[in-house]
């Protein structure tokens, strides 16, 4: 009995293996490893979406003159002083990585990553264009610039504001409860359902937040149409959408910590804010670099707020990099320079998530 | 009673299924759910539209009409993706603009008079500017459904009380001194702005600009592709406008709802926007409630040597691949029969007739305002042919939002326009 075996049980570990990951390879391989080597190919191509749709023909090669013709521009220079903030800003970083090692305040990968970071801030904001000089795509620059401001805003607005409310929620009692599941409501909506609210939040005429000002004796503002709040506005719409994940990875974390922690604190009369500052941060200190990664390659993907609440307006203060690859696809039906733009935002975002590895190997260690 | 109602329906809707031969129908306009199949009653773009769609799908024999989402503001995307992808609607709407991008790659089908004529259409009838609108080197695209143009839509009692109405008519500007006058006179008199329109989101601020150049024989880009954005009559279009935001007689921060509220509560004399607004406004006129009670749809005022206002048209196409099969191909040219049938209905909008025999009609001629703005057909201009408009439009609006929202000076804001534009029809 025992040489009847069927053809399954005669594979070996390895082969069976195999076997069950085919299905996942193949999904992964048609979905994702396929379109990404695509729209790779396609960026090197001068491509029309319609023209191709009706002429397979009509594509032409072109090399790397998309990824140019986006990025770069005639009489590009680089000078130390182009923009002096941003570049005594990455000066600052590198300085401040230095010293923290020195006094061993930071471990060498976060100061090397702090060092790197400074570094490029400081060379990649030097270059500018020179004296008749201009940018090919004078857009493209100035969109990653308010991507990246997006990020800057919305990530550390999530974060504190999740932190400080799983904090306050993580007790046991039924309101609590309600609260945690009323707090994590706004995050099952759609894009175009958060963006109608808030639209009408903002409204100068019917919004709540202009009733409120005009109460108390201020002229509303045009929050989506000012240069000065439209970011502003769709950040905030943002951290009140995507609060619930944050919240909960937070309130997962904070109950992993051991009560006993707490309770010799007490002892040691280190209780309210102390205790928080000395206890419940440092040891979530693994979640929080989990979610400030993970928010990080979520935000830098934002496209409905802006698209639907701004226009990307005004002047373009709010256009950002996915609504940029859209509209050069889809309304201008640039299919090769929207994917040269599309594998740029996949290089940076891969980026972050090598951090995260990094990140996750040294705290394994 | 009800259930045997509900079997009957059931049965017809089996039987229709079955013989019917299914038609798409792609267009714009937005929602609207109970618009029903008669297209005398409905008001508004979106209802008139959908219960003339409503009616060709109960009249026509044999033709079952599905209508795909309606949105607006990603229209184009999704037609676009549609084609790439091999699946576009057996029939769907555009504007006269679009039709170099679309027609010039071969994604249009074209109808010829035969066609046309077999379906029961007849081009003879179409007006002049509406055989140029669904025309390309020669062939027909498209059936055209209306001519739409800016208007300055007006409340009567605002103009009143600031001494600006004569004969029952408003008393409009005849140069951008005299503008910048009246709007003055407004507040003094009212304490309401003179002028709104959406400067902020949505072009309209493009077209008013566009339509000052134009009335000083200027153009934006010529036939060749040469931008010509940056000169003098760019410079006095823009400044027309920006003199009513540096004396706070104009608010360049509303956006398209915010204007259309602003003037139905009775807090703008005039808002620039297009005919499609006519009956929407005669409506909100008729109610009480509203700021607005005294409506008047005038033509576009000239402020500088020739008349001219922003104008473009509402057309049907069917894409060429439809004409592979020739059922389909002979039910969407029925669909589109039926539209060209119904103008008079479309035209209840507030949007012109393009057709000779509608346009001299008492039923369109008894329609509400239609004789205030009667002249506007005269003066409807457009820019020239560009494959990348939506593009160009784009650029125009942000550096026209980029003058009145940020303060850029005027003569950059032109410059930078300019270069952009240049980019964009030398691609």
């Amino acid at each position: 009995m025992s040489n009847a075996k069927s053809p399954l049980q005669r594979l070996n570990e390895t082969q069976s293996a195999y076997l069950l990951l085919l299905p996942f390879l193949l999904t992964y391989g048609l979905f994702l490893i396929y379109p990404f080597f695509r729209g790779v190919w396609i960026s090197l191509h001068d491509w029309n979406l319609l023209q191709v749709a009706f002429n397979p023909d009509a594509k032409q090669f072109v090399g790397l003159d998309n990824y140019v013709r986006v990025m770069w521009g005639r009489n590009i220079e680089w000078s130390p002083w182009a923009r002096p903030v941003l570049q005594v800003l990455g000066l600052l970083g590198v300085v401040a990585s230095v010293a923290l090692n020195r006094t061993r305040r930071l471990t060498s990968l976060t100061s090397v990553a702090l060092g790197l970071a400074g570094a490029a801030l400081f060379l990649i904001s030097g270059v500018h264009a020179g004296e008749e000089g201009r940018w090919f795509d004078r857009r493209f620059w100035p969109t990653v610039g308010n991507t990246v401001l997006f990020v800057g805003l919305t990530v550390p607005g999530v974060t504190i504001s999740a932190l400080l409310i799983a904090a306050a929620l993580n007790r046991e009692t039924r309101a609590m409860s309600l609260l945690r599941t009323l707090f994590f409501l706004s995050q099952v909506l759609s894009v175009t359902v958060v963006t109608l609210i808030w639209q009408i939040m903002f409204s100068p005429r019917q919004g709540l937040i202009a009733n409120i000002t005009e109460l108390a004796g201020g002229s509303p503002i045009n929050w989506l149409t000012d240069e000065r709040f439209a970011m502003a506005a769709i950040v905030i719409a943002t951290i009140w959408w995507s609060l619930g994940i944050a919240m909960i990875l937070f309130l997962a974390g904070l109950q992993d910590i051991s009560k006993d922690l707490f309770e010799a604190g007490a002892l040691d009369n280190c209780t309210g804010v102390r205790a928080f500052w000395h206890i419940t941060l440092p040891n979530l200190k693994r979640t929080i670099t989990l979610v400030i990664i993970l928010q990080i390659i979520l935000h830098f993907q934002v496209f409905g707020q802006s698209h639907l609440m701004t226009q990307g307006g005004p002047n373009d203060e709010t256009q950002v990099l996915v609504r940029y690859i859209y509209q050069t696809a889809f309304r201008d039906s640039e299919l090769g320079r929207a994917s040269a733009m599309a594998v740029f935002l996949f290089v940076i975002m891969g980026a972050f998530s090598v951090v995260q590895f990094l990140v996750g190997r040294e705290e394994n260690d | 009673m009800k259930h045997l109602l509900t079997g009957t329906l059931l049965a017809c809707a089996c039987a229709s299924t079955v013989t019917a031969q299914d038609i798409t129908l792609g267009r714009f306009f937005g929602a609207c759910e109970d618009a029903g199949t008669d297209t005398k009653a409905s008001v508004g773009e979106a209802c008139i539209i959908q219960s003339i769609i409503n009616a060709a799908d109960a009249e026509i024999e044999g033709v079952s009409i599905e209508t795909l989402p309606t949105d607006w503001g990603n229209y184009y995307d999704q037609i676009k993706a549609a084609y790439a992808g091999g699946t576009p609607p057996d029939v769907h709407v555009m504007h006269r603009h679009r039709v170099p991008e679309f027609a010039g790659f071969g994604a249009l089908a074209a109808l010829s008079e035969d066609d046309l004529a077999s379906a029961g259409i007849d081009p003879a009838d179409w007006t002049d500017s509406a055989r140029d609108a669904v025309t390309f080197n020669g062939e027909i695209y498209g059936v055209p459904m209306d001519l739409h143009a800016n208007l300055w839509h007006v409340n009567m009692d605002l103009m009143a009380e600031a001494g600006l109405v004569e004969n029952g008519e408003p008393v409009l500007p005849s140069s951008p001194e005299e503008l910048l006058e009246h709007a003055r006179q407004m507040k003094e008199a009212t304490g309401q702005d003179y002028l709104a329109a959406d400067f902020a989101q949505f072009p309209i601020g493009v077209r008013l600009v566009l339509s000052l150049m134009w009335q000083q024989g200027e153009n934006i880009f010529s036939e060749d592709g040469t931008a010509t954005i940056d000169n003098d009559a760019a410079q006095a279009a823009v400044e027309t406008i920006t003199q009513l935001f540096a004396e706070d007689l104009s608010d360049p921060q509303l956006n398209y709802a915010d204007s259309q509220q602003s003037f139905l509560n009775g807090e703008a004399a005039v808002l620039v926007n297009g005919t499609w607004v006519v009956d929407f406004h005669t409506a909100e006129a008729a109610k009480e409630e509203t700021g607005l009670d005294n409506y008047y749809a005038a033509e576009f005022p000239t402020l500088f040597e020739e008349g001219a206002t922003w104008a473009d048209s509402h057309i049907w196409v069917i894409p060429s691949p439809v004409k592979q099969d020739a059922e389909t191909y002979e039910a969407a040219l029925k669909v589109l029969a039926f539209i060209n049938e119904h103008n008079v209905d479309w035209a209840r909008t507030g949007h012109m007739a393009v057709r000779n025999s509608v346009l001299e009609s008492d039923e369109y001629a008894s329609l509400p305002h239609r004789t205030e703005y009667a002249g506007t057909a005269d003066i409807a201009r457009d820019t020239p042919p560009a494959e990348n408009y939506g593009a160009i439009q784009d650029v125009l609006n942000r550096e026209l939002q980029a003058i009145w929202l940020t303060d850029k000076p005027v003569a950059d804001a032109l410059a930078d326009a300019n270069i952009e534009v240049q980019d964009l029809l030398d691609r």
